[in-house]
């Protein structure tokens, strides 16, 4: 049996605890150095299959500024970011934009992945 | 609404972002009705609305939020609530009467100069940011050289890129999220330097930010020298010793067409100084009492333009406190002066406000001078409390109970950070 330690930074939150991840085998035994259950979440994801949450822009029309900030709802495999980000680049939108609208439901098929706006932005 | 003024108010709020929008909820709390924000720009909400990537709010509202989204909840209340902003306008100057009303004097592009007479003011213009003047990079000045936020703004809001080849100098949060942002909008990062041995911006920031994209930190390290003729052609960088001199033999040439500086921000006091508010040389904003006043009567400061916070969800809840005593002074209370000056001591670079009062529960906010790991908050004779982890970007925040001044005799009330050996002592 081997015992292995893999150090991480939890950003869950600013506070980023640091946190060590033992497994035995590849099997995870134990998470330690989180202040909150989030911690123990975070780094049994972010070793076995890590994921992030990013904002970018998209174009928009009729609007006071020539881009709106949109997000995403449900983080996507961290070797998949720039694939999503292109996705997310050939969306134009065209004010009025409400925040939240949804412009892209599950983005690059993965389920729960919604591309939503940031912000309202009227016409002008 | 947005864009009308009226000749009067209760409260007039200058600046319209986060902290001038919960200093108008704040009066709000108070009951006073007649309220305007004075907002600069096309729109309230100020740099939130460029601050497109998540982290805000998990204080205040306990959920994560975008700037912008964060931005709009407060717009929305403050629409909601009949407050008046006028945007595009600028606040030329403030006068007092000789009845204690201000006038606010205000350039509205369609109403010209106008007076705007109220009750109380309260200050929220928020900082910007230092350039390269203000740090003195050696070289020649051409295009290409810009601050982190106002490449921002281009980035988020306009969609231009700054470059294509970008470096960064300083490890804020604002550089190390720029980063991130110009990667996935399709510039190549080369790297980000840092003169301190360790980043100034949040741990989590380095992950996402530099590490998810293998962008280089290079701590210790600053920019030497700026090249190029009409566009930026390199930068030499080199290393700084313990007393931040440059290591001349050890610098090297890295190839940019961009340098992006994030190396601090000031607050924007131009018009308190005007006024003769007095400032405080180390926040370089205004000195406050525990009501958030300054020292005109009627005149309150918060946010970033009193001193630089790194949490918005701080700045909201300082604002909202300066706003419900702006509202009532607005409705005639007038308070005790203050009885007792707090003084940084040992290891505190700054703590705002300037006074407390025995009547009341106070937050008060405070710097470190240095990275301290774990260190004792003590307060006087009154208290003590151990911190885990302090980091001067980080900004410290204190609740003080009005039972624990009760028995506080003395006029000056002293806190210090005392850095603590090991985890043992801090058990003792």
């Amino acid at each position: 049996m081997t015992e292995e330690n893999t150090n991480f930074v939890c950003i869950s939150c600013p506070m980023g605890c640091p946190l060590v991840l033992v497994t035995e085998d590849g099997e995870i035994k134990e998470v330690s150095g989180q202040q909150c259950n989030r911690g123990a979440k975070y780094a049994k994801q972010e070793y076995s299959d890590p994921k992030r949450t990013f904002s970018t822009i998209i174009t928009i029309e009729g609007a006071l500024y020539n881009k709106l900030p949109v997000k995403l709802t449900a983080p996507v495999p961290k070797d998949r970011i720039f694939d999503a980000c292109k996705e997310i680049h050939k969306m134009k939108a065209v004010a009025p934009v409400k925040v939240g609208h949804v412009f892209i439901e599950g983005l690059l098929g993965l389920d729960g992945v919604n591309v939503v706006a940031c912000r309202s932005m009227k016409k002008v | 609404m947005l864009g009308r003024m009226n000749k009067s108010y209760d409260c007039v709020i200058i600046g319209g972002g986060p902290a001038g929008m919960a200093a108008a909820m704040g009066a709000m709390d108070t009951g006073v009705s007649d309220i305007l924000v004075v907002e600069r720009d096309p729109e309230p909400g100020g740099i939130l609305r460029q601050c497109i990537h998540s982290g805000f709010g998990l204080h205040y509202f306990k959920e994560e939020l975008t700037g912008p989204e964060y931005a709009e909840r407060f717009l929305e209340k403050m629409i909601d609530n009949d407050v008046d902003v006028v945007s595009n306008s600028y606040v030329s100057g403030i006068s007092i009467d000789s009845d204690g009303s201000k006038q606010v004097r205000i350039l509205h592009p369609k109403a010209g100069l106008s007076s705007i007479r109220c009750k109380s003011v309260v200050l929220a213009m928020g900082c910007r940011e230092r350039t390269r003047g203000a740090i003195r990079i050696p070289g020649s000045r051409p295009a290409g050289v810009l601050s982190a936020g106002l490449a921002q703004k281009f980035v988020n809001m306009n969609g231009y890129l700054p470059g294509k080849k970008i470096a960064i100098l300083g490890s804020g949060d604002i550089g190390l999220i720029m980063a991130r942002r110009l990667v996935l909008e399709g510039c190549e990062v080369v790297g980000v330097f840092e003169m301190m041995p360790y980043s100034n911006g949040l741990t989590r920031n380095v992950v996402q930010c530099l590490d998810d994209f293998n962008i280089p930190l290079h701590l210790s390290t600053t920019v030497a020298r700026v090249h190029g003729r009409d566009r930026v052609s390199h930068i030499t960088v080199a290393p700084v010793d313990e007393k931040f001199n440059i290591i001349k033999e050890k610098a090297w040439d890295v190839d940019c067409d961009t340098l992006l500086l994030s190396v601090g921000l000031i607050p924007e006091n131009e018009l308190s100084e005007k006024i003769g508010v007095a400032l405080d040389v180390i926040t370089s904003g205004p000195r406050v009492s525990s009501s958030m006043e300054t020292t005109m009567s009627g005149v309150f400061a918060c946010g970033n333009v009193l001193h630089v916070h790194d949490l918005v969800d701080f700045v909201t809840e300082e604002a909202l406190s300066a706003g419900r005593y702006a509202g009532e002074y607005a409705r005639g209370t007038r308070r005790p002066a203050d009885s007792i000056e707090l003084v940084p001591g040992q290891n505190v670079r700054y703590c705002v406000p300037h006074t407390l009062s025995p009547e009341r529960e106070h937050t008060v906010y405070m710097r470190a001078t240095q990275r301290m790991q774990p260190c004792l908050l003590r307060v006087g004779n009154l208290l003590e409390k151990k911190l885990r982890f302090v980091v001067p970007a980080e900004m410290i925040n204190l609740k003080i109970k009005p039972d624990l001044l009760d028995k506080f005799r003395g006029e000056h009330l002293t806190i210090d950070l005392i850095p603590l050996d090991d985890d043992k002592k801090m058990e003792a």
